[in-house]
């Protein structure tokens, strides 16, 4: 009894000092930023009333009830997501009265509990999509998604405005948006990737290095001279570098293909990926690949002087990390940008959404708001980060261009394990906070990448697959027979591509290319 | 009338006899009709083109019916045969392994002397069960892998030619069968020890005075005791015949292609078709065949059986 | 659980009468020595790859990186146990999730199994043939994923509960089936039937006569279920989005399904993938999970076999 009675005296002093405190710190700022959040924190706590009051004060609108979004997002569960939440929800709720909660559902698992969520119509809000995971292009024929165009000009503009339109036609599908963009990297660039050691000591003009061809004198030296390197390494998820829009791979558009006149290739039947995979094999025959290729999954334990990756700006230093020593890297092609590409992250509004103009909202804030979208990314600072400033010099250096804070963050490396989050399945990344080794114009070095980056002839192009699904359905079984054995040489490309055609021959490969050739006929003119 | 009423009162007095056996069953039963029943409604989605509406029921309802379209993936491919083939014999192979060789170890275990090492040997051969096919697949890479593996080191320093264990096809049904095995004896030990473990002591002690061998004890005993667990294991194991444990055939072989004629079973051949795009009328196509043939199968079996012993039969 | 490893002294005298008995029907030593020399040989290529899962998670991450597996390695390191038990995932939350499961799905699932295949074995059930196609047809026919989903969180709202990780596993027709035969081959009907005839109810006959007399195949299908309740994860991937909930076994499942999703995606997801896959767990990590996953159900398994290998003694409890 007793023990209840002194709760209850406390329960109540406290909310009459929560209460004092809130009305002083609503006439401190309206708006809310970084500094005085810790405050935030504490009055948000309280019961609904306050919060009630709070929002009433802020916003004479009538969306006076909070409403809770669920957001599935593809990533490792965090052991600090629930005391971040915490911190995003005091601030979303203030801001647009709106709660979150985020499952995060393992990368392994994703599409299989995305599909089973959606097909069930499970009440949800907002949901992670892409070009290779929870598939965007799928979903958004079946009917997973809501069409956004009209809610985004209410309640998104800001972020509609913001974000580089290359990504709003991308998400478009058959002219309608079914999702917001999260912006990063437009195109994918792949790369090839040198141990530094080797380009010092043999002083190799990497940069120079485009094709596959282009390496040979160099896969000579190395093999002549360093016994235990392996001169070129591959894996068995290596793809040759292709010149093709694998819009249903192995189908698709050639880079050069005549704009006004697309025609429907089967890479495998292009000169270019025959000749490069020759290439490819008169290597692995002199002994310059490793013999496992075909089936090795990375062991970094081996030593290499190339490899090939998929890159982006920056994305040595990644690979360094990886590895453990300095990489350097040059791109083997041009940036081009694919829908693949540009839809390599993207936040879809569930169907089922009971609050889609909410969760619009939600999208549009944190692809805005400077706290908020950092809160997310990085963690709560103090915590998980802290700000450290730039130097006079850098910001000096970058003035005058875009996406720029003038302080860095260091991330706290013991309590980063506790979350380590995907950033970018959140959100774009461009207004978000630089770290301590990067350069303070990384994002600005991003949105140049992505205007130097062309667009593909068929960019835009969205294939039907109805119509042929049984014949698809084929294709990657005959893919991982053939795919990972001729990309790595490890087979001879003139006796193995012929019997791989004849292959896809056999389950109606044909078709394919007829069906997406009318498709793209009707597409290109009504464009 | 009058018969109809008797009739019925029989009935009622049936259902009254078997009054506590029914209460026994029930609860069962009851598990049954919501785990297993309830959820059953779902096979239409292999009759149909799902596209979303509403709920799953109202989806359901007004997605159009594709007739047997979504089964054609199954056998559209060049590869069919061999995907059969593949999926048929290495189930045959292994309902006979898995019958022949647990009931071999089973015996053995039973006739040592040392029970305690008997306990020993058995909970040791348990220990593969519980590492799954990916950490099974690491350790047999570390074996088999053609430029560090254990296998190829010794064979160079034998001074003998090193094989390309991944690529060389002629191999890979004894891997296979063998890395089956050797996970799956402990577990399936249980149940041929647990039926020997249950005969009645008496009989044996009965035919020792006979003068019967230990040969002739296990053949004359010991067999035919255990008969009735052989034969119920081996129909429940030909129904499924047409499906194959997926980590066997993907993870050990490492997906490589070139071992896709002695590798590619049903289960795998259906992931690669359907994770680009996991259509579900596809994937549930595909499982209701699985379980279509398995369930001929087992009646076929089931008959065979009760032609020759009634009292084995599943029902 | 210590249950198993106590012996009662009439179990020990039971066990000397036995052997005294058995005397006379041994096997030769040289046929002793032959079947010896082959189960140790099984024994052994079944507990080395296991040992060497135990090894590696304490070998050090760079001796691994730099020599590869190695039996005995040339550094070792607690670094991948301190790993998991101070990272995000929390060890011991899963370790009482997965225990109460297993425990209770256990018992649950003994129940339900044994008084229904008890009542299939009652050659004087009238009822005997439906209640065995009841169970016969969901052995081959199911809804599948979607509609076992549906069902499950919408009809039957168990989204996020223990029980949706108990319930759905506690029966099934090959349990029952097996156990029926079990009951059919190791209890005359003789005994039953005497039983009977002295008033006994049924409820009483199963727990009193039956349960005893089949303790090697309740024993069987108890290991069974306790084997599919800890290693279940496919129910904890589809139900539950709690992460105070989930069992160790998916933990070790998801890592694995991480690192394969990695590699098969790696040209799409380019950059971020290698980025992500930095924060996967080492190999040694990986291995100390599988330690962490399997060593408790490993040490449960004596209880179990006491009643396979020793063997039962009918003659003590029949008439």
């Amino acid at each position: 009894m007793k023990v209840r009675r002194s709760k209850q005296v406390f329960a109540l002093i406290l909310s009459f000092v929560l209460v004092l405190s809130l009305m002083t710190g609503c006439q401190k700022s309206p708006k809310v930023n970084e500094k005085d959040t810790t405050e935030a924190t504490k009055q948000t706590d309280m019961n609904k009333e306050n919060d009630k009051k709070d929002d009433s004060a802020k916003k004479d609108s009538g969306k006076d009830e909070v409403v809770e979004l669920i957001w599935y997002q593809i990533g490792d569960p965090q052991k600090d997501m629930d005391t971040v939440l915490e911190k995003v929800n005091e601030y979303t709720k203030e801001k647009i009265g709106v709660t979150l909660k985020i499952n995060q559902i393992g990368w392994g698992d994703y599409n299989k509990k995305m599909q089973v969520l959606i097909n069930t119509g499970d009440e949800f809000d907002l949901m992670f999509t892409c070009s290779w995971a929870n598939d965007y292009v799928q979903n958004a024929q079946k009917g997973a998604f809501l069409a956004l165009d009209d809610l985004l000009k209410e309640y998104g503009k800001e972020m509609y405005d913001n974000i580089d339109p290359k990504f709003w036609e991308a998400a478009k599908i058959g002219g309608i948006t079914y999702a917001v963009p999260n912006e990063k990297e437009i195109g994918s660039m792949p790369m090839w990737v040198f141990t530094k050691e080797y380009v010092d000591k043999y002083d190799i003009p990497y940069q120079e290095i485009k094709t596959v061809e282009d390496l040979e004198p160099w896969l000579k030296v190395i093999k002549e001279n360093e016994p235990e390197v392996v001169p070129m390494y591959l894996t068995r998820d290596f793809t040759a570098p292709t010149y093709m829009d694998k819009i249903q791979d192995p189908i698709g558009i050639e880079y050069d293909c005549d704009p006004n006149h697309l025609v429907v290739k089967n890479v495998f039947e292009t000169e270019k990926m025959q000749s490069t995979l020759r290439t490819i094999r008169e290597y692995f025959l002199a002994g310059y690949i490793n013999k496992d290729a075909a089936t090795a999954s990375d062991d970094k334990s081996v030593k290499r002087f190339v490899t090939k990756g998929d890159g982006q700006p920056y994305a040595e230093l990644i690979w360094g990390k990886d590895l453990g020593y300095e990489v350097v890297a040059t791109p083997i092609m041009d940036t081009v940008v694919t829908n693949a590409s540009a839809r390599g992250a993207m936040t879809g509004v569930s169907r089922t959404s009971k609050h889609p103009e909410k969760a619009v909202e939600l999208l549009n804030l944190i692809n805005t708001d400077e706290y908020l979208r950092n809160l997310l990314n990085y963690g709560i600072e103090g915590v998980h980060y802290d700000k450290v400033d730039a130097t006079q010099e850098e910001i000096e250096q970058t003035e005058g261009r875009p996406f720029v804070y003038n302080c860095k963050i260091q991330i706290n490396e013991e309590n980063r394990k506790n979350y380590s989050v995907p950033y970018w399945v959140q959100g774009g990344l461009f207004n978000t906070y630089v770290q301590e080794k990067e350069p303070l114009d990384k994002w600005a070095e991003f949105r140049d990448f992505n205007n130097k980056s062309i667009s593909t002839p068929s960019f835009g192009f969205d294939f039907d697959t109805d119509p042929v699904s049984t014949q698809i359905a084929g294709f990657r079984g005959i893919l991982d027979e053939f795919g990972a054995a001729l990309y790595t040489g490890s087979v001879d490309p003139d006796d193995v591509i012929p019997k791989l055609i004849k292959k896809l021959e056999a389950t109606g490969v044909q078709d394919v290319i007829d069906e997406m050739q009318s498709q793209i006929d009707e597409w290109q003119s009504s464009k | 009338m009058q018969g109809q009423k008797s009739r019925k009162s029989s009935f009622m007095s049936r259902l009254k006899r078997n009054r506590q056996l029914i209460m026994l069953s029930l609860p069962g039963a009851i598990w049954f009709l919501i785990f297993a029943y309830l959820p059953m409604f779902g096979v239409i989605v292999a009759f149909k083109k799902l596209k979303l509406t509403g709920g799953f029921i109202k989806s359901l309802i007004d997605s159009e019916w594709c007739g047997f379209d979504n089964f054609r993936f199954l056998f559209y491919s060049g590869d069919m045969w061999i995907v059969f083939r593949n999926t048929v014999c290495y189930n045959i192979v292994f309902i006979v392994l898995g019958i022949v060789l647990p009931i071999l170890v089973a015996l053995m275990l039973n006739e040592i002397r040392k029970k305690t090492l008997a306990k020993i040997y058995q909970s040791s051969m348990f220990l593969p069960y519980f590492l799954s096919w990916v950490v099974v697949s690491y350790f047999l890479y570390a074996f088999l892998n053609p430029d560090k593996g254990f296998i190829n080191n010794l064979l160079q320093s034998m001074g003998k030619t090193e094989i390309a264990w991944y690529s060389e096809k002629k191999f890979w049904p004894f891997i296979i069968i063998l890395v089956s095995q050797w996970k799956g004896i402990g577990y399936n030990t249980v149940v041929y020890l647990a039926s020997i473990c249950g005969i009645d002591k008496t009989y044996y002690e009965a035919a020792v005075i006979d003068g019967a061998t230990k040969f002739q004890q296990i053949k004359y005993i010991t067999i035919p005791l255990i008969k009735p667990v052989i034969t119920i294991l081996f129909i429940l194991s030909v129904g499924r015949i047409f499906s194959a444990d997926f980590g066997l055939f993907y993870q050990i072989p490492r997906n490589s292609g070139a071992l896709f004629d002695y590798t590619n079973v049903l289960d795998t051949y259906v992931y690669r078709a359907l994770t680009a795009s996991g259509e579900i009328g596809m994937s549930s196509a595909a499982a209701l065949f699985q379980s279509t043939v398995g369930f001929i199968l087992i009646l076929t079996a089931n008959k065979i059986v009760s032609k020759i012993d009634s009292d084995n039969a599943l029902f | 659980m210590l249950l198993g490893f106590k012996r009662t002294k009439q179990e020990k005298h039971i066990e000397k009468i036995e052997e005294a008995q058995c005397k006379y029907n041994q096997i030769k030593p040289a046929t002793n020595t032959i079947f010896n020399i082959i189960l140790a040989f099984l024994a052994l290529i079944c507990i080395i790859p296991y040992l060497f899962v135990i090894i590696i998670s304490f070998t050090d991450e760079k001796a691994l990186t730099l020599y590869g597996y190695q039996f005995i390695p040339k550094k070792l390191s607690l670094e991948a146990y301190r790993y998991i038990f101070d990272s995000g995932t929390n060890i011991l939350k899963s370790y009482g999730s997965t225990i109460t499961v297993t425990v209770l799905g256990t018992i649950i699932g003994l129940l339900l199994t044994g008084t229904y295949a008890y009542a299939l074995s009652r050659k004087t059930f009238a009822y005997r043939k439906f209640f065995t196609k009841l169970i016969a047809i969901p052995m081959l026919f199911n809804g599948g994923l979607v509609a076992n989903y549906f069902v499950i969180s919408k009809v039957l709202m168990l989204k996020n509960t223990i029980w949706v990780l108990i319930l759905p596993l506690a029966l099934n027709s090959f349990n029952i089936i097996v156990l029926r035969t079990f009951f059919n081959t190791s209890i005359p009907e003789s005994v039953v039937e005497s039983a009977k005839i002295d008033g006994a109810s049924e409820l009483r006959l199963f727990f009193q006569i039956v349960i005893p007399m089949a303790l090697p195949g309740l024993a069987t299908i108890g290991l069974f279920l306790t084997l599919a309740y800890w290693n279940d994860w496919f129910n904890a991937m589809l139900y539950i989005d709690d992460n105070s909930i989930i069992p160790l076994q998916y933990l070790l499942i998801k890592i694995e399904s991480n690192m394969e999703f990695f590699i098969n995606n790696a040209t799409v997801m380019g950059i971020d993938g290698v980025e992500m896959a930095l924060n996967l767990p080492k190999e040694s990590t990986k291995m100390a999970i599988v330690v962490i996953a399997t060593l408790p159900i490993i040490f449960a398994y004596p209880f179990f076999q006491r009643y396979f290998v020793k063997g039962l003694t009918i003659g003590a409890v029949k008439e």
